[in-house]
């Protein structure tokens, strides 16, 4: 084509320009003022008062926990419900009303979900109720401003995007596979290990990634369900920026979510390639 | 079968996990008490006409939905010529293009919120609905892009050739040819891109005020402080229109990519 280079430049033109003004040079704004004081003079000042301090590796090590811990469960209880709606359900219909109720979370705000939780969860909540008629407790257990409270929050909205990925996997995966793996005599243990789990691995590790990342810079559930009793880095980016406006430390903070989410997002990603092989 | 029994005991359980905290809610919109109760106590829909006669969550409620319309619209916008110019054309540093295009799906939204509030500070961008917009179209702008782009295919690349081939001009084989094929992904795209930005608080909530707020961070704000049945009634009226939203989407597109070939 004759004129495609300015075809090319008229098609990438705007979309270009915008990202750039609205997404990579308020980053670098941030990433800027993260390496310098209050005067614009460069300093690593805001760094060391985050690296070189014991209660922000806390912060660090409770939302990570949190990341990974959330993100176990949701392969646990996702894979057996992705098998579940794939392989066992028979009527159509049931299916696609499992599915618009799996899907349906995903379409309503965090806020929502949340506060859904903070309703269950409280002291004569129905999860207390529930547990105390059933005679597994004494007294209402405290859940809401607990980690396991915030566990809850954060599982329930992540679930649906675990179970999606390996759900896709395995309505994917080809029958005459595992048929050929049974006619060779294999136990259905061994088909399931050797054939069915491998080829759902891809779905695991994509829906263990999305999890991860929202797991760890989730901001709404934490703040609510912690009722200020637990921190985790998102809360301390969001009280630099909205009540003391400090955008140094700040920068600083937001940096360094960002580079262990990326880091993490990037081992990940690089592990289940080299386990793909 | 022991193993079998145990994988619906587990599959029960998360389907009733992911249906409670919703139901919660829609109960307890319908309590008589003053007080949030879920069983609900009688049934009543005075809470619904409470928050429709409420000025401050009707504004809230139109803010929310002229944001995440027109965030949608500038999204497709950019995305569709930014899709086509990835599959049509050889040019240096289309993957860095396209990958610049779609890292705001895993950035966290956060972080780009503080980066917008700071960054609009300095050129006057900040608290109205302009900075709220120029946010809420880079976090929807990659959805758009990730459905559109699988569908703009070599085949379709020939149709477009024979168009321009019988003499239309690339407009007319734009509008007539290609706008067709991409039409599913494009309102796949949308809906995903409207519903993000509806939605959205970790962006939204640096750049409200109480004047201009949208209905999940008034929410946010609300539920930090009070608890209501109101509250639950605005929360039930959002999983109402969500549940209105997929059935339609059911309808039309289909849900079933969870169903095998073979039955």
């Amino acid at each position: 084509m004759i004129n495609s280079r300015s075809t090319v430049a008229a098609l990438v033109f705007l979309p270009l320009l915008f990202f750039t003004a609205f997404f990579l040079v308020p980053l670098t704004v941030v990433a800027t003022a993260s390496f310098t004081n209050g005067d614009g003079v460069p300093t690593l000042a805001n760094y060391a008062r985050i690296l070189l301090d014991t209660y922000h590796w806390s912060v660090i090590a409770t939302t990570f926990r949190l990341g990974i811990v959330t993100t176990l469960i949701c392969i646990l209880i996702g894979y057996p419900l992705a098998w579940y709606l794939v392989r066992i359900v028979k009527f159509r219909s049931w299916r696609r009303l499992c599915v618009i109720l799996l899907i349906l979370p995903l379409f309503t705000s965090n806020i929502v979900r949340s506060f859904g939780w903070m309703v269950l969860l409280g002291r004569n909540g129905l999860v207390n109720e529930t547990l105390q008629m059933a005679g597994l407790t004494e007294r209402p257990l405290r859940l809401l401003g607990t980690e396991t409270g915030i566990l809850i929050g954060l599982v329930y909205i992540l679930l649906p995007f675990v179970v999606l990925t390996i759900g896709n996997a395995l309505a994917k995966i080809d029958h005459s596979l595992e048929q050929a793996s049974a006619d060779l005599g294999a136990s259905p243990a061994a088909t399931f290990w050797r054939v069915t789990f491998p080829l759902t691995a891809p779905g695991i590790a994509a829906g263990a990634i999305i999890v991860f990342a929202l797991a760890v810079s989730a901001y709404v559930t934490p703040a609510l369900l912690s009722g200020g009793r637990v921190t985790v880095l998102a809360v301390l980016v969001f009280q630099q920026y909205s009540s003391v406006f400090d955008f140094h430390y700040g920068g600083a903070l937001a940096v360094t979510l960002l580079v262990f989410t990326m880091a993490i997002i990037g081992i990940s990603s690089l592990v289940s390639r080299l386990g793909a092989r | 079968m022991i193993l079998r029994n145990l994988i619906c005991i587990v599959a029960l359980f998360g389907m009733t996990f992911l249906v409670l905290p919703l139901a919660v809610l829609v109960g307890a919109s319908l309590t008589t008490s003053e007080f949030l109760a879920f069983p609900p106590q009688g049934l009543t829909l005075k809470w619904y006409a409470v928050i429709f006669s409420n000025p401050t969550y009707v504004a809230s409620f139109l803010t929310s939905t002229w944001l995440a319309a027109s965030a949608t619209l500038i999204a497709i916008l950019l995305a569709v010529p930014a899709a086509l110019a990835v599959s049509r054309y050889d040019f240096p540093g289309k993957g860095a293009f396209s990958a610049f295009l779609l890292s705001p799906l895993v950035l966290p939204h956060l972080v780009l919120g503080a980066a917008l509030l700071q960054f609009g500070g300095s050129i006057g961008l900040t608290r109205n609905f302009w900075a709220l917009l120029v946010g809420h179209v880079v976090i929807v702008t990659p959805f758009v892009l990730r459905t559109v782009l699988p569908l703009l295919s070599r085949e379709q690349q020939a149709m477009e050739e024979a168009s321009r081939d019988l003499g239309a001009d690339g407009v007319t084989t734009f509008f007539l040819v290609t706008l067709p094929q991409i039409r599913s992904g494009l309102v796949a795209g949308a809906i995903f891109a409207f519903i993000t930005s509806f939605i959205n608080v970790e962006l939204s909530i640096f750049n409200t005020t109480a004047e201009l707020n949208t209905i999940p961070v008034q929410l946010f704000n609300y539920v930090q402080y009070s608890v209501d049945p109101s509250i639950a009634a605005v929360s039930s009226a959002t999983i109402v229109a969500a549940a209105v939203a997929i059935i339609l989407i059911d309808l039309t597109v289909g849900l079933d990519f969870l169903t095998t070939n073979d039955d």
